[in-house]
């Protein structure tokens, strides 16, 4: 009874408040979005990494239109190139054993690997929200097929896995591996939005939602996901460099995609054979898998730290 | 305890028949099959058939399954389409190998990510946490056919250090001393690769979960009584900085068998890895089923003896 009295008087306070609003104290108002996109800009190395996905982003595809390397598939033997020519002014990354401009297969290959992460990852997410949601939320039916299938496919090793489905459901052309990787991909999406919604739907705001009115639909998708969203972006943001490593995986025992593609994992496996003649042939698509996955990691825990409600501003 | 590992033992048999019903149905679906892979093309219809008979191939496969199903349960796995040996025989030639791989590269990642992980924990903010926090991104973002490809260029062709691929020298006859010392050799290359991955992955999980270890009442309460740093640190922190690293460690025996398979396939370690992939391009559905079950198996077991450790490491965990 006291509480309440005093809540009333205090929201209805005409009074000036006791704390002067200075200019320091006024600047600190900031949205919590703000607050979290500020964090994760003073974080140095995953502002490295963000910065480094956006030049990948741009070269990969403004790149072949800018700097003029937009034909991939032509033979240079008779224009200055050559087989297995060292990095020059006109072939920055050289030429391979039948002439074809590295650089421009790089940016080539860049686009289909950065697409296969993005989008599966996007298609993973989306599954992953929807069966997650309604099994967490729901239980029942739903809850125990999402648990026996994950079980089922968390006992059997992952590649071994990837590379049967891969034979029944690609025909190795980059849109059925961003099918297969994707399918693949919800799976331990759907159980952490699972543990999200059982976690959540318990709590006060979810009762107090209720209690005015809102149907389960609203529950779910307008209260519950927002505050779920911290672990599922970060982890959105990890599964797309994992994708990109499943993807070369798969590219380079040959399951996944093949000629005339070219992926950074197909590259990969080409150069193989000249390892001996020209290391750049695997060493160039290799570091760049490895740079793009290191950023998107570096991101992924950048944002974790940012999402984090227990990392207090200071 | 004895009556909750009967329970888990009991509950894994309906997903091991889950598992099977799909891997089954899977490996049917794969295009081609066994008789279009590879026998002869120009095969009329009726040798076909002859060969689809001969494999049990012309029946419908719930009836395929069942027959399956009840031969393994009498211990008789089938017989491979490539070699006509029966699976335990194929497998019992490819499995020795890849336990070797897989056991030895568990061990180097186990001691070395506790150790990493515990000495950066306890020394937070040191250079030596930033080396291994730094070390252990690259080791996480490194796909591990490239970093093998990386190892055999530099310690195979320009240091010429190590042997590059195979399980020992082909074609000379050693002492038994000299034969160990060349399987070592071999050895060293696959397990360093397939291992630091997992190193990199675990030690960072040993890091967070010591750091957080260290903040507990217990570990003060311990140095406040006069132990030694070092004695705290093995005895109190150490031993319950363990327990989730050991979930983390169950949960990826199937990855470290997937990488075992890559690693293989890049060292031409003559293992179950190499096994798969081949079996997997000839359609060899005995052999292949096999594997994934087993695999299956192996990964379950693997969970099941994560719990039990649990409770051997926390007397508190007490199954019921």
């Amino acid at each position: 009874m006291d509480s309440s009295e005093q809540l009333n008087t205090t929201i209805f306070d005409d009074e000036e408040p006791i704390i002067e609003l200075t200019s320091a104290l006024v600047q600190k108002r900031r949205s919590q979005g703000r607050i979290i996109f500020d964090r994760f800009l003073s974080n140095r190395t995953a502002m490295i990494g963000a910065i480094f996905l956006i030049l990948m982003l741009a070269i990969c595809f403004l790149g072949p239109t800018i700097t003029g390397h937009n034909n991939p598939d032509f033979l240079h033997l008779a224009d200055g190139g050559g087989t297995f020519s060292p990095p020059s002014w006109q072939f920055p990354l050289g030429t391979d054993d039948v002439g074809r401009d590295q650089f421009a297969r790089a940016m080539d290959g860049g686009q289909v690997s950065l697409i296969i992460g993005l989008s599966s990852m996007a298609i993973s997410i989306v599954l992953g929200v929807v069966i997650g949601a309604l099994a967490g939320y729901f239980g029942g039916i739903i809850d125990n097929i999402l648990m026996r299938l994950t079980d089922v496919v968390l006992s059997v090793p992952l590649y071994l896995l990837l590379f049967v489905l891969s034979t029944v459901l690609t025909d190795h052309s980059p849109r059925s591996v961003i099918f297969l990787i994707s399918i693949f991909g919800w799976t331990t999406m759907a159980r952490l939005v699972r543990s999200e919604f059982i976690a959540q739907k318990e709590r006060e705001y979810v009762m107090a939602a209720r209690t005015i009115g809102a149907k389960n639909f609203r529950l779910m998708f307008r209260h519950i996901l927002p505050n779920a969203a911290g672990p599922i972006i970060v982890n959105a943001t990890l599964l797309v460099g994992n994708n990109i490593i499943l993807e070369s995986v798969l590219s380079f025992f040959g399951f996944g995609i093949q000629p005339p593609y070219a992926t950074w994992g197909n590259m990969i496996a080409y150069g193989q054979g000249f390892m001996d003649t020209d290391a750049l042939l695997v060493i160039i698509p290799g570091l760049l898998i490895f740079l793009t996955v290191l950023s998107f990691n570096l991101v992924g825990d950048g944002l974790r730290d940012a999402l984090d409600p227990y990392m207090t501003e200071r | 305890m004895g009556r909750y590992i009967i329970r888990r033992v009991i509950q894994a048999i309906p997903l091991l028949f889950l598992v099977s019903i799909a891997m089954f149905g899977l490996i049917h679906l794969m295009p081609g099959g066994p008789v279009g892979v590879f026998l002869n093309p120009h095969l009329s219809a009726e040798g076909r058939a002859a060969i689809n008979a001969r494999f049990g191939l012309n029946q419908p496969l719930p009836v395929q399954y069942v027959k399956w199903l009840l031969n393994t349960f009498q211990g008789n796995f089938g017989f491979s389409f490539v070699t006509n040996q029966s699976v335990t025989q194929v497998l019992g030639e490819h499995f020795p190998p890849t336990l070797e791989l897989f056991s030895s590269a568990l061990l180097l990642a186990l001691i070395v990510a506790v150790f990493l992980g515990t000495v950066s924990g306890a020394r937070q903010g040191s250079v030596l946490d930033y080396s291994v926090t730094t070390l252990s991104y690259f080791g996480i973002s490194m796909p591990i056919f490239f970093l093998g490809l990386l190892a055999q260029e530099v310690f195979g062709i320009w240091l010429h250090a190590l042997p590059v691929s195979g399980q020992s020298t082909a074609g000379i006859v050693f002492d038994p001393f000299n034969a160990a010392w060349d399987q070592l050799n071999h050895l060293i290359l696959p397990m360093l690769i397939l291992s630091i991955t997992f190193i990199a992955g675990w030690s960072r999980y040993m890091r967070s979960s010591m750091v957080e270890v260290r903040k507990q009442d217990y570990i003060r309460t311990a140095r406040a009584k006069g132990a030694s740093t070092s004695s705290v640190l093995i005895h109190h922190a150490l031993r319950n900085a363990l327990i989730p690293l050991i979930t983390v460690v169950a949960i990826d025996f199937g990855s470290i068998a997937g990488g075992a398979a890559i690693t293989e396939t890049v060292f031409a370690w003559p293992g179950m890895g190499q096994l798969f992939i081949s079996s997997l391009e000839a359609r060899d559905y005995p052999v292949l089923l096999s594997m994934l079950i087993l695999g299956a198996v192996f990964v379950i077991i693997a969970n099941l003896l994560a719990d039990i450790l649990y409770a051997i490491i926390d007397p508190r965990i007490r199954y019921s």
